[in-house]
């Protein structure tokens, strides 16, 4: 059980990531400045836009389809769908780039 | 072409007089993102983290902005400054004044 040839995950399978499932606190504060950064840029666009009169329809789209940080539930700020996990969820964190992409919607129901 | 990066063209500078532009510093780095991504932040000009360009307010930078709104942080300003100027801004307050200079 103890001593240097204790048979631990490690040892006996060479490689083991251990990565939490859930975000901390922190982690889940920053992802929410993200997501709020996003908006910021989106609503100066659109403000920018809106005084010249010119819709763009990038922006557009964005708004129509997009929910805002307010608007959205925790679940989905910080999982995200995949339908290979138990429950259909696993932590936004294990999408590639997920501090530099926008996830933002997930299918209904799920 | 201004000091700082800076592209009016002639349409946008003549229909509207109180031309605003947008001040765009990219705050977040383009490594590993997709080609087409780092291609808009090359487009803009923006190189390195912290690089700050101004563009006049046109749907065609908008739509650049929204390809890398995760990246850059950006502000509708009245008029572009000069690297100069950013350079000015930048400049923290020396901590005193002059009351009056002395001779030498």
């Amino acid at each position: 059980m103890f001593g240097a040839f204790r048979p631990t995950n490690s040892l006996s399978g060479g490689l083991l990531w251990k990565i939490p499932w859930r975000l901390s606190k922190f982690q889940k504060a920053r992802q929410r400045k993200r997501l709020r950064a996003v908006d910021t840029v989106v609503a100066t666009l659109d403000k920018a836009l809106a005084k010249k009169s010119i819709t763009t329809k990038a922006v557009e789209r964005w708004k129509e389809e997009m929910p805002i940080e307010q608007e959205m539930v925790p679940k989905d700020k910080y999982t995200i769908f995949d339908r290979k996990e138990k429950k259909y969820r696993k932590s936004i964190r294990k999408l590639p780039k997920w501090t530099r992409v926008s996830q933002r919607v997930n299918p209904p129901g799920y | 072409m201004l000091g700082s990066r800076v592209r009016a063209t002639k349409d946008s500078l003549t229909d509207n007089v109180t031309m605003s532009y947008f001040r765009i510093t990219l705050t977040r780095s383009g490594i590993g993102m997709p080609k087409r991504t780092q291609g808009v932040l090359k487009a803009l000009g923006l190189r390195h983290r912290m690089r700050t360009v101004f563009y006049p307010v046109t749907p065609e930078v908008a739509g650049q902005i929204m390809r890398v709104k995760e990246l850059v942080e950006v502000q509708e300003v009245d008029k572009p400054l000069t690297r100069a100027e950013l350079r000015e801004e930048r400049r923290p307050d020396p901590g005193f004044y002059l009351e009056k200079a002395a001779p030498r």
